[in-house]
């Protein structure tokens, strides 16, 4: 049973998922206006600012792909999974589809493919 | 003065933006459906997609909705994932100055990877209003996005599927976005520093998990927050090699 203030916000509740659109969606917009509302009257962006904007993405990106197989790692232990056997092909083919082709789409629903074929087949 | 060429042209350079954003947004509402474990997702694939309007933040969300994350951690996160947004607005100010607020606030609110190249490309037939176009432009993709992740999630919880591994087109998005920022040279630098900090960090901090499961406070912190400190730290802490590095690798494509 609940104890009232003992709660904790379940992710699936009706006020977290307010809360997080509200938040995902202001931030978002925030982020977009930044420029707007600091250089509209056309003074020039601090040098500084400019230079971490501009190669934050690329790391961050990185961060996240590490992310994502830290995720694996801890949901599919590789001992037991041949050693990420699924996750490093299924890698391979996006990267390589994409070096190729160019065609972000392509290569994420093929990637995805290979993977869900992958583990609900010979690497469960 | 006559509005029907321009509006034709919005919509023709929005096509290609019609298949992608679609069929992405399908995916990202299919994963939602699938994955998040939260009632009508349908419901919330369309009020997340029409407010943020953000592709990577729409496959982020359902792992966040699924661990309960804080919301200081999905703000910082956002913030990683969104903050070339702020970078596509200062090519922008000249052309929005002066319009509407209305119609200001409403070309920021749907700036998009997408949205903001056809502007800045900017094929208004001669004459045409550049204003409308863009409106124009900026409303259909941003319908187009609605509709894929709403799409989506109606189609993953009526059609129940074999969808085990399909949470891994969030990876691929990860990957197809890193392996194209690597083509240009000096982004490869900072790649490679997202990934010298982030890896200690996932071995210390582990991915973290929601405030019910969490063991202790470092299974609770989780390698995001340490690896964004670290890297901005980094980044502004060595500012000057980095760029020195950055030009001393693209020596051999000048000259």
């Amino acid at each position: 049973m609940e104890k009232p203030g003992e709660e904790v916000m379940s992710g699936t509740s009706t006020e977290y998922l307010l809360l997080l659109t509200a938040v995902t969606a202001g931030v978002t917009f925030l982020l977009r206006a930044l420029p707007f509302i600091f250089f509209g009257t056309g003074k020039r962006p601090p040098a500084l600012i400019l230079s971490i904007g501009n190669v934050l993405s690329p790391a961050a990106i990185a961060m996240l792909v590490v992310y994502c197989f830290a995720c694996y790692v801890q949901d599919r232990p590789p001992v037991d999974h041949m050693f990420g056997l699924a996750e490093i092909l299924a890698s391979i083919v996006v990267v390589a589809l994409q070096l190729w082709k160019r065609n972000p789409l392509l290569s994420i629903l093929a990637g995805t493919a290979v993977y869900m074929t992958l583990v609900q087949t010979v690497v469960p | 003065m006559n509005r029907k060429p321009v509006l034709k042209q919005a919509f023709i350079s929005s096509l290609p933006v019609l298949m992608g954003y679609t069929a992405m947004g399908f995916a990202a509402g299919v994963l939602l459906a699938a994955k998040s474990g939260i009632r009508l997702p349908a419901l919330w694939a369309f009020l997340t997609s029409a407010t943020s309007i953000s592709g990577a933040l729409q496959f982020m969300l359902v792992d966040w909705i699924r661990t309960a994350r804080p919301m200081l951690d999905v703000a910082l996160l956002t913030v990683c994932l969104n903050i070339r947004y702020s970078m596509y607005g200062l090519s922008l100010i000249e052309r929005f100055r002066g319009i509407p607020p209305a119609k200001k606030l409403y070309l920021i609110w749907s700036l998009t990877d997408e949205t903001y190249a056809l502007e800045v490309e900017n094929k208004v037939p001669p004459g045409g209003d550049s204003i409308l176009y863009c409106l124009t432009l900026a409303a259909l993709n941003h319908s187009y996005w609605i509709f894929g992740v709403t799409a989506g999630a109606l189609a993953g919880a009526a059609l129940p599927f074999p969808n085990k591994g399909i949470d891994f087109a969030m990876t691929a998005l990860f990957l197809v976005i890193l392996t194209d920022q690597c083509r240009e040279r000096r982004n490869r630098v900072y790649a490679a520093i997202g990934l010298l900090v982030s890896v200690p960090c996932a071995l210390i901090f582990g991915v973290g998990r929601g405030a019910e499961e969490a063991a202790s406070l470092k299974d609770r912190i989780g390698m995001l927050i340490p690896s964004i400190v670290l890297m901005l730290s980094v980044l502004v802490v060595f500012r000057g090699p980095l760029e020195k590095l950055e030009t001393w690798k693209n020596r051999g494509k000048k000259s």
